[in-house]
């Protein structure tokens, strides 16, 4: 497993994590069970912590050669998937606000911003699962 | 990343040339070692270039290296 797989699957886990954790909190505040909304920003920690992990824990790959064209070509179809998943974000945040409050509703502005990180987040996650799907796994690469 | 239609006797060629390793063969032809195992294990086909450096380096032509299989035949 290369540095770029271990970030992708480090990002995918506390990503995953990190929206489970924001749907129960949701759910929970639907239900009224008396969330604070300090208590979101705990999730949001929890899917960031994966790109801190990424730098601190994960050092540069053994040998001469670390990048070549095959990872090149990898990077390229994660980056599009990447942007195929924030263009696709983009359209249902477009119009879940309406669909869910109603076309006469109103939204803070303060959402803007939460969308923002959102779509950050939805990029990294839709090219680190492109990444890691691309290099499949390792025991039926059948190395030596 | 998508099957193709390459074969290839890297394998082979790798046995017959002093068994030399994926490893050895990748700092050779200047590419990591997951890219020689996907190579052999066809599920990456090189770029031109690159094929062209692996048949060299074994001083076969690159005829004797890879073969397009047409889905056809």
């Amino acid at each position: 497993m290369n540095r770029a797989q271990k970030i992708s699957l480090t990002m995918v886990i506390t990503f995953s994590l990190g929206l489970f954790l924001g749907i129960i909190l949701i759910v929970m505040r639907c239900f009224d069970v008396g969330v604070p909304k300090i208590a979101f920003l705990f999730p949001v920690f929890i899917a960031g912590s994966g790109g801190i992990i990424s730098i601190t824990c994960f050092k540069k790959d053994k040998g001469d050669i670390i990048f070549d064209e095959r990872d090149k070509l990898i990077e390229k179809n994660a980056n599009l998937a990447g942007f195929g998943a924030v263009y696709l974000y983009v359209i249902v945040m477009s119009f879940l606000p309406i669909g869910i409050l109603g076309e006469e509703a109103s939204i803070p502005v303060t959402w803007c911003p939460v969308l923002l990180i959102g779509a950050g987040f939805c990029q990294a996650f839709a090219q680190s699962i492109a990444i890691l799907i691309q290099y499949g796994r390792r025991d039926k690469d059948g190395g030596e | 990343m998508a099957e193709n239609n390459l074969s290839n006797k890297i394998r082979r060629l790798r046995f017959d040339n002093g068994e030399i390793t994926q490893q050895q063969l990748a700092d050779k032809v200047g590419v990591t070692r997951q890219t020689i195992i996907a190579i052999e294990a066809g599920k990456y086909a090189p770029s031109l270039p690159l094929a062209f450096r692996i048949a060299q380096t074994f001083k076969v032509p690159i005829e004797a290296v890879f073969k397009y299989q047409d889905e056809e035949t």
